[in-house]
């Protein structure tokens, strides 16, 4: 009896002293040199597996029916927005790839017809929420800066690559009324669902103008100016410093700083206010960001706010904290400010935890859906866009 | 006749509680577990993860299910298959030396 229990022992000595032994060293099977997910010049080859999935969506209708259905069953948003990410990838791609920007062109041009042609069939309702129907817009006629903004970020991206003239009064029309219910708006504060205002959805606004600046000719640099002026004063959090995500339009905070949009601002930002974004990002990676064991993740509040999962955050892993929205928008803010250590640690975990699935050159992760791996593929692609514009090189 | 060949390797024989050998079978068995799940496709399901259901051939309560299967197969083998591997290992190696310091210190004929 007393060998027997001796034994036990010995074999819950010899778990334990393996765990110790095993768990440090977990993530070195998933680790792998950044270059394979980010490359300066050039495209990685995770962002031309991500882009040839994404390609082939677009170039078999069935497949991209069956991933939308899923995706919409969940959010309409996600449809609309996996269509922004992407098209803003392939603009950094074309750019980054010469020889392929046919391709990329071709299929950013598909994207934005047909995105515009729901828009325009269906309304705007096709690509929000169903809770932006119970309540009538504050300001009519109504309009979603949420839809705006990144429809005229996808024509400017689009034109920034290559000029399409089909695309000038489209861009400027659209910028024309977002800066329209700027200045009629008191607070500078512009609804993407009724008397609900996002910063993300700001800030993407901003970035199509300051893009349709450069490429139009026009100055709304004073907008901008006073926008970010009035941002610093009124929708930060005094806790953090982190600017808050939602709000009303007289600036009551709706909720406070999340990660699932917080990385997104702060990338939006660079090209606004680059120290200001820089601030933003450092606060954001202060507070949300983690490293435990050699994995990277990030939490959708800092401690001083107590928030709860909702469809943004995605699940909330427990005691760690770990929020799937968040950690996977973290890798377009440790992208933009080329934090190396985190967006290696992030990438491991996404090949730790995002179950990636590969077929004929093409990945996928299966613990995300078309919005979360387009996100990835803009985080792997970014820079050059923001680039050209900032440096003022022709058109 | 394939069992009869396992059995003769002593695989399926039963072991002692926390032996090298239990701890090697355990780590088969969640291997070959996780092997089926994972040919049987359930890792297009774990996008309940984000909100999305993975397939919309199934009910979503069913979708749930089939991921966290397939989830915590997937985490017990990346994580709980290496550790009772070692954990046998050194078992093996701790009893080896036992047995020898036993042999060693042993009455001399």
């Amino acid at each position: 009896m007393k060998s027997r229990i001796a034994k036990i022992l010995a074999g819950l000595a010899a778990l334990v002293v393996a765990a110790i032994i095993w768990l440090p060293c977990l993530h070195l099977l998933f680790a792998r040199p950044l270059s394979e997910f980010r490359q300066n010049p050039g495209l990685s080859p995770k962002a031309r597996q991500l882009a040839a999935r994404h390609l082939q969506l677009w170039t078999e209708p069935a497949l991209r029916e069956q991933e939308l259905k899923k995706m919409r069953a969940s959010n309409a948003e996600w449809d609309f927005m996996g269509r922004s990410y992407l098209v803003w990838s392939l603009a950094n791609m074309a750019l980054r790839d010469p020889p392929s920007k046919p391709l990329y062109l071709q299929t950013m041009d598909q994207i934005i017809d047909e995105t515009l042609r729901l828009e325009k069939q269906e309304g705007m309702y096709f690509f929000l929420m169903p809770y932006a129907k119970e309540r009538h817009y504050l300001v009519q006629p109504a309009h979603s800066l949420f839809l705006d903004g990144e429809i005229a970020l996808m024509l400017a991206a689009r034109r920034v690559v290559e000029e399409k003239p089909e695309y000038k009064p489209l861009l400027t029309e659209r910028v024309n009324v977002i800066v329209e219910r700027f200045q009629k708006s008191s607070r500078m504060l512009l609804e993407s669902y009724p008397d609900e205002c996002w910063m993300f959805d700001h800030c993407v606004a901003l970035d199509a103008i300051k893009m349709a600046d450069y490429l139009d000719g026009s100055d709304h640099s004073a907008l901008i100016r006073d926008w970010l002026a009035m941002a610093k004063q009124k929708l930060v959090d005094r806790e953090s410093g982190l600017l808050i995500s939602s709000f009303m339009t007289d600036g009551t905070p709706l909720a406070g700083p999340e990660g699932s949009s917080l990385w997104m601002v702060a990338h939006s930002l660079q090209l606004l206010d680059e120290d200001f974004a820089r601030d933003q990002y450092q606060r954001a990676r202060k507070e949300l960001g983690e490293i435990t064991l050699g994995f990277g993740y990030a939490h959708e509040w800092p401690k001083s706010w107590k928030g709860e999962a909702n469809i943004d955050s995605g699940p909330i892993i427990p005691v760690f904290e770990i929020s799937a929205g968040s950690s996977g928008m973290a890798f377009l803010g440790a992208s933009t400010f080329g934090d190396g250590k985190f967006l290696r640690s992030l990438a491991a975990t996404l090949d730790f935890a995002g179950f990636p699935s590969r077929t004929g050159g093409r990945l996928k992760y299966c613990a995300s859906n078309q919005v979360g791996d387009a996100a990835l593929l803009y985080a792997a692609t970014l820079g050059p866009l923001w680039q050209k514009v900032k440096t003022g090189a022709k058109p | 006749m394939i069992i009869k060949f396992w059995q003769s390797l002593g695989l399926f024989r039963r072991a002692e509680f926390l032996s090298p050998r239990d701890l090697l079978q355990r780590a088969s068995a969640i291997s070959v577990l996780f092997l089926v799940a994972h040919l049987a496709g359930l890792r297009e399901f774990t996008s309940v993860l984000n909100g999305t259901v993975g397939s919309t051939a199934v009910n979503v309560k069913l979708g749930t299910f089939l991921a966290a299967v397939y989830i915590l197969l997937y985490l017990a083998s990346v994580i709980l298959v290496p550790v009772l591997v070692l954990a046998a290992l050194m078992l093996m190696v701790w009893q080896r030396c036992v047995r020898k310091e036993e042999n060693f210190s042993g009455p001399r004929t």
